[in-house]
């Protein structure tokens, strides 16, 4: 610096992402607090400059390191020169006093309130909607376009058998490795096989397959429906005349109330095929494991558990579509209306399972 | 300082295709530094196949592609992530996120390529919108603006690396005739200003007339180019009376 308070600054080299941040420290901790008053940047010998090296220019050239003080820049390449004229601190300063609106916690609760009941609203509407589909569709059963119904139950029935087979032995196992010991300390370990008979047929089998149902399928039908939403698909059968509900949704809960009971009766019984081996190591004999099974079950247990899958069922696909159709816009849409499918089926596979429970019990008495 | 090669982009012997399917072959052409190149074609002949090709998308069944004289088909890793830097690229759409803002959407490879302070990515990005005229939107979301504002900021992400060329996949499509047209003074301005090369794949006749410097017209049948050279030339003396008759649609 000179005593006339005039300093001066070189560049050379590269000016580029690389070494940009490393002169920009450097010249903020050399220029802060050096009282300059005119600072001349000579910019010859600069060999190249990309944007990050202008963005440093134009930050020194506004006297941004130099408050106070006048900047004079020197010998830049004239073809930089529009780039240099695009940066600009009005736009800058409107970028940091823009602040996202934060929406206050009373509007937050009416949205939310208000959101909450246009749901329902949706839900009561599109339950009637489905009904009447399914009705019309179950009294004239030429209008029901099968062959959709027959590939639905293939894709989302018969190749979920793996998986739900394979997930209700292991809990058929795990049943039965939890169970024993309790039931050791009372000498009831032969009543293994019982407790694993009523839990697969009244509780485990219903549920565990519609949860497999809801995310394996029902997932894929809000997935699929939402992709349709998004490509315009719904407002082409809208504008045809067509209804999305008869046309599309219809088909899903025919084909989840056909396959959920099917699904139901394989997860009961891979369920219960799942302790058998338990209760062999524990040694008990097969036959006495059979028995033990056939005498704890009764057709009414069946029966409970098949009812219950037919609800299931009926849940899972029309809340899966239903949040389908309810995909927004963008690129995230159709994720969220998945996971809303996941969750809201579950939910209410659960509630709707306690209400069952309920009932049951009180007609057991 | 030594004087920057001519020839920027370079397509040797290539032969593209999808399993054994065969698109095109044997296409050569050299792209040079500062113009704008246009790739030209009936629909389905290939156009945007071939700019997936020139952009390392795919591998091409045979021959390269060269960016400044690198190979980008033997390119490997850091190499090959280095010569991917050097261009940028703008797709029909636009590709922009839909969850960040448009200055968010241009400073996302400065984010993720530099270690530049916050305030210096604000405002190269902030620089970006400015030039492609959209610094009042900065703040926005790609749901709040229009297709060729999505385009535009596309654009100002594509360049904010500086790359030396930008491939540009159908830019007018589903833009009407208005702002079709400022994307072309966008782009002339871009090329002419700051010496930006372009490579445009399009079948908007009225872009081509407006911007490109040259374009190579590719043919469906034989998969091959079949005229290449300037296209008010090429209305008039290509050999092909079809690439003639292509070209003069539309004029009276």
């Amino acid at each position: 610096m000179h005593p006339d308070r005039t300093a001066s600054l070189t560049f050379t080299g590269e000016l580029d992402t690389v070494s940009t941040p490393v002169a920009w420290t450097a010249l903020e901790t050399e220029l802060a607090g050096s009282n300059v008053s005119r600072l001349e940047v000579d910019l010859r010998q600069l060999a190249s400059c990309d944007s990050a090296g202008l963005a440093l220019l134009y930050y020194i050239s506004m006297g941004r390191m130099t408050p106070g003080a006048t900047v004079a820049l020197a010998g830049l390449n004239p073809e930089l020169q529009p780039l240099l004229a695009s940066f600009s601190t009005e736009d800058f300063e409107a970028l940091q006093e823009h602040e996202p609106v934060c929406p206050s916690f009373v509007d937050e609760v009416g949205t939310a309130t208000w959101s909450w009941l246009t749901d329902l609203r949706q839900q009561v509407e599109f339950i009637g909607e489905v009904t009447r589909g399914v009705i019309t569709g179950l009294l004239h059963p030429r209008q029901m376009r099968w062959k959709e119904v027959l590939r639905i139950f293939e894709t989302a029935g018969v190749n979920a058998l793996p998986v739900v087979s394979l997930l209700t032995f292991l809990v058929g196992m795990v049943i039965a490795f939890e169970s024993a010991q309790p039931l050791a300390e009372l000498g009831a370990q032969v009543f293994v096989a019982n407790t694993l008979g009523l839990v697969m047929s009244r509780e485990l089998g219903p549920v565990m397959a519609a949860i497999m149902l809801a995310s394996r399928s029902g997932s894929a039908f809000a997935a699929e429906l939402g992709t349709m939403k998004v490509n315009e698909e719904l407002n082409a059968l809208k504008t045809m005349g067509l209804s999305s509900v008869q046309f599309l949704v219809v088909q899903r809960v025919v084909a989840g109330i056909l396959l959920t009971p099917v699904l139901t009766i394989f997860a009961m019984y891979a369920g219960l095929v799942g302790g058998i081996p338990v209760l062999l190591g524990l040694g008990f004999p097969l036959r006495v494991v059979l028995n033990q099974i056939e005498i704890s079950l009764h057709f009414g247990d069946l029966a409970e558990g098949l009812s219950k899958s037919i609800v299931f069922g009926a849940i899972v696909s029309s809340v899966s579509c239903l949040r389908g159709l309810q995909t927004g816009e963008g690129p995230r849409a159709v994720g969220e209306s998945t996971t809303r499918s996941v969750v809201s089926s579950i939910l209410l596979i659960i509630i709707a399972d306690v209400i069952i429970a309920a009932v049951t019990y009180n007609l057991r008495k | 300082m030594s004087e920057p090669a001519k020839i920027l982009i370079e397509a040797r012997d290539l032969t593209v295709g999808y399993g054994d399917r065969l698109i095109l072959e044997q296409i050569n052409f050299q792209v040079h530094r500062g113009e704008v190149f246009a790739i030209l074609g009936a629909s389905g002949a290939g156009k945007s196949t071939l700019l997936k090709h020139l952009i390392g998308l795919h591998e091409p069944m045979q021959g390269d592609v060269l960016i400044s004289g690198e190979s980008l088909v033997q390119a490997e890793g850091e190499e090959r992530l280095r010569i991917l830097r050097k261009f940028g690229v703008l797709y029909q759409g636009g590709a922009l996120f839909g969850s960040l803002t448009a200055v968010e959407n241009v400073r996302l490879p400065l984010d993720e390529f530099t270690d530049l302070s916050e305030l210096a990515k604000d405002l190269i990005a902030l620089s970006k919108l400015r030039l492609v005229g959209l610094e009042a939107a900065a703040t926005k979301l790609p749901a709040d603006l229009s297709g060729g504002m999505q385009k535009r900021a596309a654009i100002a992400r594509a360049i904010v690396m500086d790359p030396c060329v930008l491939f540009l996949d159908e830019p007018s499509a589903g833009l009407d005739p208005i702002t079709s047209a400022g994307l072309d003074a966008l782009i002339r301005e871009l090329a002419r200003g700051l010496g930006i090369t372009f490579v445009m794949v399009t079948h908007e006749l009225a872009s081509i007339y407006a911007v490109a410097d040259r374009v190579v017209v590719l043919d469906p049948k034989t998969r091959r180019i079949v005229a290449e050279g300037a296209p008010l030339w090429l209305r008039e003396h290509a050999t092909q009376p079809w690439v003639r008759q292509f070209l003069n649609r539309g004029v009276a």
